[in-house]
């Protein structure tokens, strides 16, 4: 049998199930602490994603063309992202919490439309992609490109860092006790705003690091967003709402299943991760790690 | 948002209750619609058009989210389905040359509600187990799963191409004919709803609605009645559809998509869930402006996204909810006889 066409959707598969995972980890995370479900989380991905792109042609202008540059692209539009995500929490997300679901999710999603025409409005309608040119290198009975293991490594380094972050830290030990009682947290004498704005900013920020290490891969165009949150949302489902490592599971079989569907049906590969979907929230609403308490 | 209590004063609760003034309202609004097609040129009477049947596909969202209390994001895959049901009956009827007659054209249309409420009994079977950002999820997972397959399954639906040339029948291709045809169906079509809505089945909904528990201890079987009205919201979802391939004369599998069931979600919570109307009212202001502002501006995302914005932010309840509280915080500011004003509405809500 030849394995090479396995092992190049294997390596794509899992460099999008990170990508998928980055971005999922956020909104799980502000869903988890706020009950917030931000339809407008992709949107912030393909946002900073030109913002990246915008910081990586300055610099390779300023100090001449180099791969490395995406470095520094990506630590500056993170860091704005985060602040951006941290202003969006302040200025108009906190007035939705006392509302219900519909207003919220109307609210963010009001943000998906604002901020594609913003898009549309400062670079216009032509992509954008940075080509790093990696020569591809041969493994497996096939030609795979090595900036895949980037993302890979990315990704678990993420993951790890996310729970010594979240079980390890002080802050991170009171963002998961606001996940389970937030009245309890602040009747400790926590200030629970601030705990909200910072998850925002992380979970944006976080948002922005996986479009700035996709951007070699995938070009930024208006409208993936609309395609990305809706498989974001199916990962978060799938994964159990709150769970990092349900979002981490997920983000695995959401990313191999649609990798390997396109061999067999490559206009239809998005209803296979739409009928996982169906099947987890069938048998399990609460998702594959969540818990049934939280339903 | 939700729906507010039904036992409050004022016209607009008693247009809610069904009793009253809702039949000054409903002429009214009949009347300004019965003249849509004498403003000059043809384009205000497509626009008619085209609030009428995304109205009636608002309004059959609103059974699940108004009555029901329960988002769907999925709700457009009974629009889309239906849409299909008759542009393939229509395709298949229809000679070589394009032309239908009118019986065929008739039928065509006939066949989207029962298909369309059929998909709803599948996927609804499964939905009405769930509840709030869960029923959110399915429905919206369901949806894609039929937009995906009617994208992609090119021998059956044509795939992304879509199905062109539905031409209706001569009489039909006139603008005005055509909406005057339109809107006779989608008054019959509210009417038929209104009254469900008013039965003891209605009542029912507005129970489980409120509290599924306690509407659970009272006898009523809560599965069975999501079901039932999932099913009946799907029939009318179909029919708006059925009506969109002729009017358009195109179908296309975006309208399967969720950007299409979010454009019900505007439309109802931008004119106000808890009216029976308010969709259509939400209708008429969405489908409008947009009419207004394509004629100037491609950033019309952003226009309609800033509206939303700032109805979300000041003016929660839609139009018809503003409307409402004004007249709620006057009346109690009549009947307090200047007492506080923060307590206006409250008060208001304490009358029998």
């Amino acid at each position: 049998m030849d394995i090479g066409p396995y092992a190049l959707q294997l390596f794509s598969g899992l460099s999008r199930a990170m990508v998928l995972f980055l971005l999922s980890a956020g909104l799980s995370l502000i869903f988890g602490v706020m009950n917030i479900l931000n339809f407008a989380h992709a949107t912030l991905f393909l946002l900073s994603g030109y913002v990246t792109f915008s910081i990586f042609t300055f610099l390779s202008q300023q100090f001449g063309a180099s791969p490395w540059m995406l470095l520094p692209a990506i630590v500056g539009a993170v860091a704005l992202m985060s602040l951006v995500g941290f202003a969006l929490e302040r200025f108009l997300i906190r007035h939705t919490y006392e509302r219900e679901l519909p207003e919220q999710l109307l609210l963010t999603f009001a943000l998906v439309l604002i901020l594609g025409d913003v898009i549309k409005l400062v670079w216009g309608l032509e992509n954008r992609r940075i080509n790093l040119g990696v020569q591809p290198i041969e493994m497996l009975d096939t030609l795979v490109n090595p900036y895949q293991f980037v993302i890979i490594g990315t990704g678990v380094a993420v993951a790890a860092g996310l729970w010594y972050f979240l079980h390890r830290t002080r802050f991170g030990k009171i963002v998961r006790a606001a996940v389970y009682s937030r009245s309890m947290v602040s009747a400790l004498g926590i200030r629970i705003p601030m705990i909200y704005a910072m998850v925002f900013a992380l979970g944006v920020g976080l948002a922005a690091l996986a479009s700035g290490v996709f951007l070699p891969l995938l070009p930024m165009a208006l409208g993936i967003d609309l395609d990305i949150i809706v498989q974001s949302f199916a990962v978060v489902v799938i994964g159990g709402f709150g769970s990092m490592l349900g979002t981490f599971v997920a983000s695995i079989i959401v990313g191999v299943v649609y990798s390997f569907s396109i061999l067999f049906w490559p206009d239809g590969a998005l209803a296979m991760i739409f009928l996982i979907l169906i099947a987890v929230l069938i048998w399990r609403p609460w998702g594959l790690f969540g818990t049934e308490m939280r339903s | 948002m939700s729906a507010p209590s039904p036992h409050h004063p004022g016209w607009l609760a008693r247009l809610r209750a069904g009793d009253g003034l809702g039949w000054p309202v409903a002429i009214l609004m009949s009347v300004l619609f019965l003249l849509v097609p004498l403003l000059p040129g043809e384009y205000w009477t497509q626009v008619g058009t085209e609030i009428l049947i995304l109205g009636l596909f608002a309004m059959s969202f609103n059974l699940l989210y108004g009555y029901m209390g329960q988002i769907s994001f999925g709700h457009a895959a009974f629009f889309g389905v239906g849409a299909y049901a008759t542009a393939m009956l229509f395709t298949a009827l229809k000679t070589p040359a394009g032309a239908i007659g009118v019986p065929e054209f008739l039928l065509s249309l006939l066949v989207g509600p029962p298909v369309a409420a059929l998909a709803a009994l599948f996927i609804g079977f499964f939905c009405v187990r769930l509840t709030g950002i869960y029923f959110a999820m399915l429905t919206l997972a369901f949806g894609e799963m039929l937009f995906y397959i009617v994208f992609s399954w090119y021998s059956f639906t044509k795939g992304d191409d879509g199905i062109q040339g539905l031409l209706p029948p001569d009489f039909f291709q006139d603008s005005a004919n055509f909406y005057y045809f339109t809107l006779a169906i989608v008054a019959l079509a509210l009417f038929v709803m209104w009254r469900i809505t008013e039965s003891p089945f209605g009542s029912a909904l507005r129970t489980l609605r409120d509290n599924q528990r306690r509407a659970a201890f009272l006898g009523t079987n809560v599965k069975m009645h999501m079901l039932a009205n999932f099913v009946i919201a799907g029939a009318f979802a179909g029919l708006a559809g059925a009506l969109w391939g002729p009017f358009s004369r195109s179908v296309n599998p975006g309208l399967l998509g969720w950007g299409e069931s979010g454009i019900a979600v505007f439309m109802t919570l931008i004119g106000g869930a808890g009216a029976f109307i308010g969709p259509i009212v939400g209708s008429v202001i969405y489908t409008m402006l947009q009419a207004v502002v394509k004629m100037y501006t491609v950033y019309w995302p952003l226009t309609i996204g800033s509206v939303i914005l700032l109805i979300v932010l000041f003016a929660p309840g839609g139009i018809l909810g503003i409307i409402e509280r004004r007249m709620r915080a006057a009346r109690a500011g009549n009947q307090a006889n200047g007492g506080d004003p923060a307590a206006g509405p409250s008060a208001a809500e304490a009358q029998p």
